[in-house]
């Protein structure tokens, strides 16, 4: 791949993970305190983790049973209930909580794990740069860190041998897990995101199910 | 009397309110959900790889693209295998009851 290129799909993945939220579906949490079900957006997700400091606790990592005839270490991602599965022995799967595309950015599809990198480099999409006076400094790429928007690690879906342009990756956004807010990539909490890194090789199957995606991969 | 038979009806449908109420909380695992009702991600997966051996292809190539809750216990699940559409109907114990060609 020329230099060119791969700079292309740099700033191609950074502009399709990076931008305005808005809702593909109303999302609901149950709220054991009034024992009724509450609207989940963006404002009431942020003062839910500014109290809490953790995620409502269905977004929360936790190991659930799962049926499947997947083998163990297959990633299952379904972005309309905000979920990632990673399949494991004996009927079940680790569950993390996951932000993924606004309407119109949700994707579908059969695709791998190509590369994994710890504390990925971001560089932020031309448009970004031009209006972002933040983001301008980092046009030549941001060093990963804590204040990195791929957050603490990245696993680049492929196609085949094709870098897909979309990422699953950690986030400086926690309180976003639960949420519509990406333009494709799927985004963990740091602490998920590492565990998750920690278990998966590359290779590992991922299949995407998104009901209304605009976009199928890899079938 | 007919006051007596006022307060009696009011009286059971408080009742039934406040049993609405008390019922029991869902599971930590369930307690989020959508507006969509899409089926479970084990069920989906489960129709896809009844789908591969109808439509003999293989089930990295079968893809749920959408889906539903039918009734309280089952779901009817869209899906791509290769190009050719298949609808299939799964229970929640995750028991196929159907698989065939979408019309």
């Amino acid at each position: 791949m020329t230099r060119t290129r791969k700079l292309g799909l740099v700033m191609l993945a950074a502009g399709l993970c990076f931008g305005p939220p808005a809702a593909l579906a109303q999302t609901q949490i149950y709220d054991a305190r009034t024992k009724k079900w509450v609207n989940y957006d963006k404002k009431k997700a942020r003062q839910y983790y500014a109290r809490n400091n953790q995620l409502p606790e269905a977004f929360r990592r936790q190991v659930v049973p799962f049926r499947t005839a997947e083998k163990p270490g297959t990633i299952i991602i379904d972005g309309n209930q905000h979920f990632l599965y990673l399949v494991q022995p004996g009927g079940q799967a680790i569950r993390y909580g996951i932000g993924v595309g606004r309407e119109g950015f949700g994707w579908a599809g059969i695709v791998r794990v190509g590369r994994t990198a710890e504390w990925p480099t971001w560089t932020p999409p031309p448009e970004m740069v031009a209006r972002d006076a933040n983001a301008a400094k980092w046009a030549a790429g941001m060093p990963g860190g804590p204040d990195n928007p791929l957050g603490a690690r990245a696993l680049y879906l492929y196609e085949g041998d094709q870098d897909t342009i979309y990422r699953i990756h950690g986030t400086v956004e926690p309180w976003t897990i639960g949420l519509d807010v990406s333009s494709g990539c799927i985004r963990l909490n740091n602490d998920d995101v590492t565990d998750l890194h920690s278990r998966v090789e590359v290779g590992a199957k991922v299949i995407v199910l998104m009901q209304g995606a605009a976009l199928y991969k890899g079938v | 009397m007919r006051s007596k038979s006022w307060i009696l009806a009011a009286g059971i449908g408080l009742a039934f309110l406040g049993g609405c109420q008390s019922s029991s909380p869902p599971k930590p695992e369930e307690m989020a959900r959508t507006s969509l009702q899409t089926a479970p991600a084990d069920l989906q997966l489960i129709c896809a790889n009844a789908a591969a051996g109808t439509a003999q292809v293989d089930s990295s190539k079968v893809l749920p693209t959408s889906s539903r809750q039918l009734d309280a216990a089952s779901y009817s699940v869209d899906l791509d295998a290769g190009g050719r559409k298949f609808n299939c109907i799964v229970d929640s114990n995750g028991s196929v009851k159907s698989v065939q060609p979408a019309a």
